[in-house]
């Protein structure tokens, strides 16, 4: 059956950037294969889309076309001895966890939010509150098939095609579709973590904690207000969690179930949570974001009085999950996330600088958040000895403009430092940020690698060419 | 309704609403026999609804609606395999484009085959299974086409008009034996049937098939899928014919 083309929005899920594209959703390789071949002779080039859960521009091709890969989502295999998925490249987190759990196994890397996709997940080489010590996603694929756009299917791996295995990992979408992963996933005792909670006083101990419990702990992020000023800035709440072995959970077990990870469906059991963003729509826009970082900053320094306690893995890590569409609090301009990766030594100094830029600007984020990380292997890696700081605004058409010029001066500042991005977060950086972000060998070797897998440049999103990659 | 360890049928399951009730189903743990006419979509579905469950639940056979007389055989094959089946899913629908001046009978026979004549078989086949039994469910997959006839696609709405009076027949008939039968009627789903159409709010296949399961579980006669189409049917509904006519954006 030929497949039909069809011309919609695409946006990031920011929804601050988008534009219309022909989009197909195909639901096999050969499909793929089929919708490479058209779109060689449309000339219009070819963006790849999963599941749509980056910030910015990463899966938008305005005016061309997208491929849609969430219909592609078969899982083809679960060896419940080893833990391992062969996977289609539609497949959510939320799928695999699903299949995995009720035999002890959780992706060893999951992000905020269950929806991201297999094919997107390795494209923008997602991370997880566990980059420290597990590092990214793709660190835990085994093999994936590559079909790129001249339509071979490249197999590849830590030894075969190595080169295009480290890549495309990590590489946007930009050197091929992957049809088929396989993924390894660790082992897990109970359905629960035990959570640990720790206020911060200020910025500095906020990265002294996260180095002191890095050593011993399986997770940690930290919750920043980033409306504190003066002494107060950067105080925040920081979760540690840590697996539970064998047996030290009496209802490990039965936690094991799907059912029990879901993130609840209804407030207090009683108020659908899909009735919530409305609310916090009339919040945003009555200027109550301040006093919502506040109170949450009082409760959590309650919260740190505590015993450790036991929660869900969905309910720990999903927590952009929690509300239904709560981004559409910020219609109708959205929002955009900026999140450098600064090197340790020089975190607490940019951090700071940011924090007060943003104060000084007037331009402060509605949310932040921190994590610690660690260096990866992958070509157009993000990561660093270091941490990162996800800052999320809202955007208005008011403000938009200055917010661009604020974020792209913010970056200056993280990468005269050092620092880098993380695309699927990405949405204002510059074409000259890209080889400084990632040093000119690894340009030029990533360069070399899609003349040869992609010598028309078929494959083209508005992140690539705002970065000035094609 | 549907609990797990239920068997039911899914008449086109290849893909779309069929494929994402299919797997909603298999989610809560009842087996699935898959019905369709491409054998290697249905397998490849199968393959995985029992990956994700890790044992044997999904049933392939390859199933052509059009062929009426091979009901019996195919429900039979299913029972033989699965056991006793509760629950039958009619999905399967064809939508042909149609010129502004094409009067295609060939087109309106293929719809009235698959949309209308395969669901009046597989109703009646599960309704003679499930009499003996006073038990049993019947899900029909109308459309809000079939509320109105409007003119860019006679034989779609008429074929689907003739399923959904078909189905209300048989709930009057069958409300008091123990068999249940719900209508349901889709409005915009991002499927690959609409695939093209440029329907805007459209839903997907997957929040359809939640929608549709939750609807039979609590046994209603006729759900409108989403909500929001019930009150924009029911204004179209009322509509007088002189101004149905004439308003283009709904024709």
């Amino acid at each position: 059956m030929m497949l039909a083309w069809q011309r919609e929005r695409v946006s990031g899920w920011g929804m601050a950037v988008g534009g219309d594209a022909e989009v197909v959703r195909p639901t096999s390789a050969d499909e793929v294969a089929a919708c490479l071949q058209v779109a060689d002779r449309s000339g219009k080039g070819l963006g790849l889309r999963g599941s749509g859960c980056s910030y910015g521009d990463a899966s938008m091709n305005t005016g061309g076309r997208v491929l849609d890969f969430s219909r592609m989502n078969r899982i083809l295999d679960f060896d419940t001895d080893r833990g391992v998925a062969r996977v289609e490249p539609g497949v959510t987190i939320r799928d695999l966890w699903r299949r995995s759990i009720v035999d002890g196994y959780w992706p060893a890397v999951v992000p905020g939010t269950m929806a991201v996709s297999m094919g997107g997940a390795a494209s923008m080489n997602i991370h997880g509150k566990n980059n420290f010590v597990a590092g990214t996603f793709g660190e835990h694929i085994r093999t994936f098939t590559l079909l790129t756009p001249q339509g071979e299917r490249l197999q590849c791996s830590p030894t075969e095609n190595a080169d295009v295995y480290h890549a495309a990992i990590g590489g946007f979408g930009m050197l091929g579709c992957f049809v088929e992963l396989t993924v390894e996933l660790k082992r897990v005792h109970s359905g629960r973590l035990r959570v640990t909670a720790v206020a911060t006083r200020d910025l500095d101990e906020n990265l002294e904690v996260l180095d002191a419990h890095r050593p011993h702990a399986d997770y940690l992020v930290g919750w920043i207000d980033v409306h504190g000023k003066g002494k107060g800035l950067g105080r925040g709440l920081i979760h540690r969690a840590d697996q539970l072995a064998a047996g030290e959970d009496p209802e490990g077990e039965r936690m094991l179930r799907p059912e029990l990870q879901d993130v609840p469906g209804r407030l207090f059991g009683l108020v659908p949570k899909g009735w919530i963003w409305p609310g916090m729509w009339c919040t945003v826009k009555a200027g109550g974001i301040p006093w919502i970082n506040w109170a949450k900053f009082r409760a959590g320094l309650k919260e740190a009085t505590r015993a450790p306690y036991l929660q869900s893995h969905g309910a720990f890590h999903f927590l952009l999950d929690y509300v239904p569409r709560w981004h559409w609090a910020f219609r109708p301009g959205g929002l955009i996330q900026f999140q450098p990766f600064v090197p340790a030594k020089e975190a607490s100094r940019v951090f700071r600088a940011l924090f007060e830029m943003c104060h000084k600007a007037r331009l402060v984020p509605y949310l932040g958040v921190l994590k610690r990380h660690k260096p990866d292997p992958f070509l157009m890696t993000h990561a660093v000895d270091g941490f990162s700081m996800a800052m999320d605004f809202a955007v208005s058409d008011g403000r938009r403009e200055r917010l661009w010029r604020h974020t792209q001066a913010m970056a200056e500042v993280v990468l005269a430092a050092g620092g880098r991005f993380y695309y699927a977060k990405d949405a204002t950086l510059l074409d000259t940020s890209f080889a400084r972000i990632h040093g000119d060998d690894a340009v030029r070797r990533f360069r070399e690698l899609k003349a040869r897998l992609d010598p028309q440049n078929l494959l083209q999103t508005d992140l690539a060419r705002r970065l000035g990659v094609i | 309704m549907t609990h797990p360890g239920e068997t039911c049928i899914v008449v086109g399951a290849s893909s779309g609403i069929g494929a994402a009730l299919a797997r909603r189903l298999a989610a809560d743990g009842c087996k699935v026999a898959l019905l369709a006419r491409r054998r290697e979509r249905i397998e490849q579905l199968a393959r995985d609804i029992d990956a994700r469950a890790g044992r044997r639940l999904a049933m392939p056979l390859v199933h052509d609606v059009a062929d009426t007389s091979s009901v019996d055989t195919a429900f039979d094959a299913v029972e033989a395999e699965l056991g006793d089946v509760t629950a039958v899913y009619y999905v399967a629908g064809v939508m042909p484009e149609v010129g502004a001046d094409e009067f295609d009978t060939a087109k309106d026979v293929q719809q009235f085959q698959t949309n209308t004549l395969g669901s009046i078989a597989w109703c009646n086949a599960a309704a003679r299974r499930f009499l003996p039994r006073r038990r049993g469910f019947i899900v029909g997959i109308s459309s809000v086409a079939g509320d109105r006839g409007r003119a860019k696609r006679p034989g779609y709405c008429a074929s689907k008009a003739g399923q959904d009076v078909h189905l209300e027949s048989l709930r009057n008939r069958l409300w008091d034996k123990g068999i249940h039968v719900t209508t349901i009627r889709p409005g915009f789903v991002d499927t690959e049937m609409t695939a093209g159409l440029g329907l805007k709010g459209a839903i997907s296949a997957e929040q359809a098939a939640d929608a549709i399961v939750r609807a039979a579980r609590k046994n209603k006669g006729v759900v409108y899928v989403p909500f929001k189409w019930r009150i924009i049917m029911g204004v179209v509904k009322s509509m007088p014919s002189f101004l149905f006519k004439r308003l283009a954006f709904l024709q």
